[in-house]
């Protein structure tokens, strides 16, 4: 369970996010969609308390998240797959999570072989991974502590056909489970196959929220996007 | 895709909020901030050269010197004068240049914490190094007095080891100090190094300038408690400088660390 209460964002003279409130049900996936720079990671952000937000407040589980005393065993997050020390190895990172949270070392290979890298590959380091290894090894870290609820930042970005179809069985089998997910992407006919509920963003804004099927009435989900971003833009000139 | 769950349910109302909400012990942070270390290749690389230059500073002054213990033990310090605030700088500093910060702040949210546990852990490797300058210097003289066939000066006093640890753990505290208030490797490191070339300069502003150098200067005020050799005076000045360089900038950069949004 996720909840966004008004919250708003101003750095300086910008508003990154306008009284933005919306909610994640636990057992579904929400895309939280919007073009770039409309305040996806802010939101993100400040939902795990790495961001205060100016007015509002966020919720995980009906708590502040920085109010979880080991929020990563309740939480998973991926917010930039790149924030990767590039001197560390694959395996190395995992490590330090599950030391971090009191997990078992075989966690670690559990995790590994869940998100598909192999013990070649996790022994690494993460400065010559490709994009795509490096979302599998920020997804495999958000799991190390079997979660309820996931908070992923463009999961989907650098992944190859076979790594998008994995994500998406993945999130799926998740929700199924009843885990409560969050994704932001720009990616529509990605969020489009893998969604229940849509939550758009433009300029710090929410402009729409339903289910896909709603939003994407009389057309697709890309027009529909296209059509109220644009509106969003002309309102804010 | 039961492996992935285990036993455990996904049912919120079913989470024992409070049992998996107990804050992670301060030891567990502890670990992980020593392994964070040396488990980059850069990190492992900084400390196989640190062992390298001690025993090779050590073993040479003990060939050229004669065996003097007390002497040896000092000739690590020559390196560690450089060498430890520059650990403690880039240990404080590699979580923002990285960016994973992101990572350690998402899953232990109290900062504070994570600071504390940095700098002990720091502190910890300054007493170790310190040792282990010991641990090389005690063989080194035995060694070279049994070789060169000449008496061994064995004397070192207490007071002097242990005031020589202290200045290597304030000297670690300093660079991590700066680290946090800077928050930039280079730019601490840049005030660091020319921090010597500085206060000899201000020491010849006048009587002034003089006094703002025996007092303010680290490397200056820690000289008597290296030494063994602390008087009143020296301690008074040595607690402005702690003053000076670690209080202010550790209290001005913690509190921006825990406040600021991490990027």
């Amino acid at each position: 369970m996720i909840e966004f209460n008004h919250v708003s964002k101003v750095y300086r003279k910008v508003r990154a996010l306008d009284d933005v409130s919306f909610t994640v049900e636990p057992g579904t996936v929400t895309g939280f969609v919007g073009p770039n720079g409309a305040g996806k990671s802010t939101a993100l952000r400040v939902l795990v308390g790495l961001a205060r937000p100016t007015a509002g407040s966020a919720t995980v589980l009906g708590r502040p998240y920085t109010e979880l005393g080991c929020p990563g065993l309740l939480v998973g997050t991926l917010l930039d797959a790149g924030a990767r020390h590039p001197g560390r190895t694959g395996r190395e990172v995992l490590t330090l999570g599950a030391m971090t949270l009191g997990l078992p070392r075989s966690r670690v290979d559990e995790v590994l072989d869940l998100v598909g890298l192999t013990g070649e590959e996790s022994r690494r380091t993460v400065g010559g991974y490709s994009l795509g290894m490096r979302q599998r090894l920020g997804v495999g870290h958000a799991l190390l502590g079997r979660p309820r609820v996931l908070i992923l930042d463009e999961p989907a970005n650098g992944l190859d056909p076979q790594g998008i179809q994995w994500m998406r069985g993945l999130l799926r089998d998740l929700a199924d489970l009843g885990c409560s997910v969050l994704l932001s992407t720009h990616l529509l006919h990605e969020v489009e196959q893998v969604a229940d509920h849509i939550v758009m963003i433009g300029r710090g804004r929410v402009l729409a929220r339903g289910t896909v099927r709603d939003l994407s009435r009389g057309g697709s989900l890309e027009q529909a996007f296209l059509e109220l971003t644009a509106n969003a833009d002309r309102s804010a000139r | 895709m039961t492996h992935m769950t285990g036993s455990t349910t996904m049912d919120d109302t079913a989470v024992d909020l409070h049992r998996l909400g107990r804050p992670i012990p301060f030891r567990r942070l502890l670990h992980v901030e020593a392994r964070k270390l040396a488990d980059t290749r850069c990190g492992s690389i900084v400390a196989s050269i640190l062992l390298v230059l001690v025993l090779a500073s050590i073993v040479g002054r003990g060939v050229v010197y004669g065996p003097d213990l007390h002497t040896l033990v000092d000739t690590a310090g020559i390196g560690y004068g450089t060498l430890l605030p520059a650990l403690g700088i880039v240990s404080v500093t590699g979580e923002s240049t990285h960016r994973t910060a992101l990572t350690t702040f998402a899953l232990e949210p109290r900062r504070r914490r994570v600071l504390a546990a940095t700098y002990l852990v720091s502190s910890g490797t300054a007493v170790a190094a310190s040792l282990f300058a010991l641990l090389v210097a005690v063989p080194v003289t035995g060694v070279v007095a049994s070789v060169g066939d000449v008496p061994a000066t064995w004397e070192i006093a207490p007071a002097a080891l242990a005031g020589w640890t202290g200045t290597n753990v304030l000297l670690v505290v300093a660079g991590l100090a700066l680290g946090t208030l800077l928050m930039n490797a280079p730019a601490a490191i840049v005030i660091w190094l020319s921090a010597p070339v500085l206060w000899s300069a201000v020491s010849r502003l006048g009587a002034v300038g003089e006094a703002a150098a025996e007092w303010c200067d680290l490397n200056r005020t820690t000289a008597p408690l290296a030494a063994g050799e602390m008087s009143g005076d020296d301690a008074a000045r040595l607690a402005v400088a702690v003053i000076c360089w670690i209080v202010v900038p550790t209290t001005a950069g913690a509190a921006r660390l825990i406040r600021k949004d991490v990027n």
